[in-house]
């Protein structure tokens, strides 16, 4: 609903001159200007100069280089299924597992699931995840890039439940998973990402 | 070249395709500062932006030969830097949830009036970022970027009266969440 005197939104189009707003409603034209003066503001921080002339000055890539990059780096997809279509998937998947993969795969006890960490750091030596899961130790949990394509991967049991992580690249730079379930913001204020393990059922 | 002897926009863009890489760090220079400040306002956290804004001008190197109009480079570079700033909301996920990250707080050192003005800036932040993507991003432009309709419609591709509604509903919205927080 508009609640608005059209009036205000004139004089702010540079519609009207402010000389015609009575003077009633000069309080929400002001707190409309002063809220923008406040955004105006510069951002402070240091120049992204030297880091984009970096990249400027690498030679571009090749066509099929860039093609095997995007194939190689994740995206989200997202599919439009009636939901018919993915109750039939669903029960073709479940049947698919009861009755071929019975055997297959660790045993899991009945309080554990498996939690999957990919990140893709192309330039990285080493990556661990840490987490609530391993008291926020590094070291303990390793992901590997056996094919080296920069995506490092981690398949780990854990009890069941929700944990918060990030990655350790290099043993030193801590990075959020932007691909995670969720981010919550953590007390340094940074984004911890959250994983959600949950029962195996055999 | 301006009266100032700076390159025009144009040159610039004739220089860098002439194989003058350098001259690129002209158009940095010229619009880091506005394109950082949009980002900020839309993403509300100056790291996000920082990535968003360095996408974004390495995106518009490599693609400047499709800079139809060299003297139009900023709206051109809004337009890179917005779509840019889209993505980064998709692959977050936030769509219309307010973000977590405050802007960078005073420091104490600065005086009471400093104070008072991060935390204004902090509620007016907060404010925007309850917005829309769109009202958002149509807000930023007109009132903090400062651009018209007619620049607004050739970096967001969408029509003038679609843009003024949501300039006036982001206007309403933000005034009755700072008229309830003051």
């Amino acid at each position: 609903m508009n609640t608005t005197d059209p009036r205000i939104h004139q004089v702010l189009d540079g519609e009207l001159s402010i000389d015609a707003l009575p003077a009633e409603l000069r309080h929400a034209l002001e707190s409309v200007s002063a809220a923008a003066d406040l955004l105006v503001a510069p951002v402070p921080g240091p120049s992204l100069e030297s880091r984009i002339m970096a990249e400027v000055r690498r030679p571009a890539s090749s066509y099929l280089r860039r093609v095997a990059s995007w194939l190689a780096t994740p995206h989200a997809i997202t599919f439009r299924v009636r939901p018919v279509w993915s109750l039939a998937f669903a029960a073709a998947a479940a049947a698919f597992t009861l009755f071929f993969a019975r055997d297959a795969g660790p045993q899991l006890g009945e309080h554990e699931g498996i939690a999957q960490f990919v990140g893709r750091f192309p330039d990285a030596r080493s990556v661990h995840v840490v987490g609530t899961f391993n008291d926020w130790r590094p070291g303990t949990i390793a992901l590997e890039d056996l094919d080296h394509d920069g995506v490092w991967t981690a398949t780990v049991v854990l009890p069941t439940g929700t944990y918060e992580y990030m990655f350790v690249v290099d043993g030193e730079r801590w990075v959020p998973d932007h691909l995670a379930d969720r981010l919550v913001a953590d007390d340094f204020g940074r984004e911890n990402s959250v994983v959600i393990v949950r029962p195996v059922h055999r | 070249m301006d009266v100032n002897g700076a390159p025009s926009d144009a040159e610039i863009v004739a220089r860098v395709l002439g194989g003058d890489t350098e001259a690129f760090g002209f158009v940095i220079r010229r619009y880091e500062a506005g394109l950082l400040r949009f980002a900020t306002r839309m993403l509300g956290s100056r790291d996000a932006a920082a990535d968003a804004v360095a996408e974004g001008l390495v995106r518009a190197y490599r693609h400047l030969a499709s800079c139809r109009e060299p003297a139009r480079l900023r709206t051109w570079l809004y337009r890179i830097v917005t779509n840019r700033c889209k993505s980064h909301l998709a692959r977050r996920s936030v769509g219309d949830v307010p973000l977590d990250e405050a802007p960078p707080l005073a420091d104490p050192a600065d005086g009471e009036a400093a104070l008072e003005r991060a935390e204004q800036l902090a509620l007016v932040q907060r404010a925007l970022t309850g917005l829309s993507p769109d009202k958002r991003e149509a807000f930023v432009l007109k009132h903090v970027e400062g651009l018209s309709y007619e620049e607004m419609a050739a970096i967001t591709g969408e029509r003038i009266p679609t843009l003024k509604m949501r300039v006036h509903r982001a206007r309403e919205a933000l005034l009755k969440v700072l008229e309830e927080e003051t």
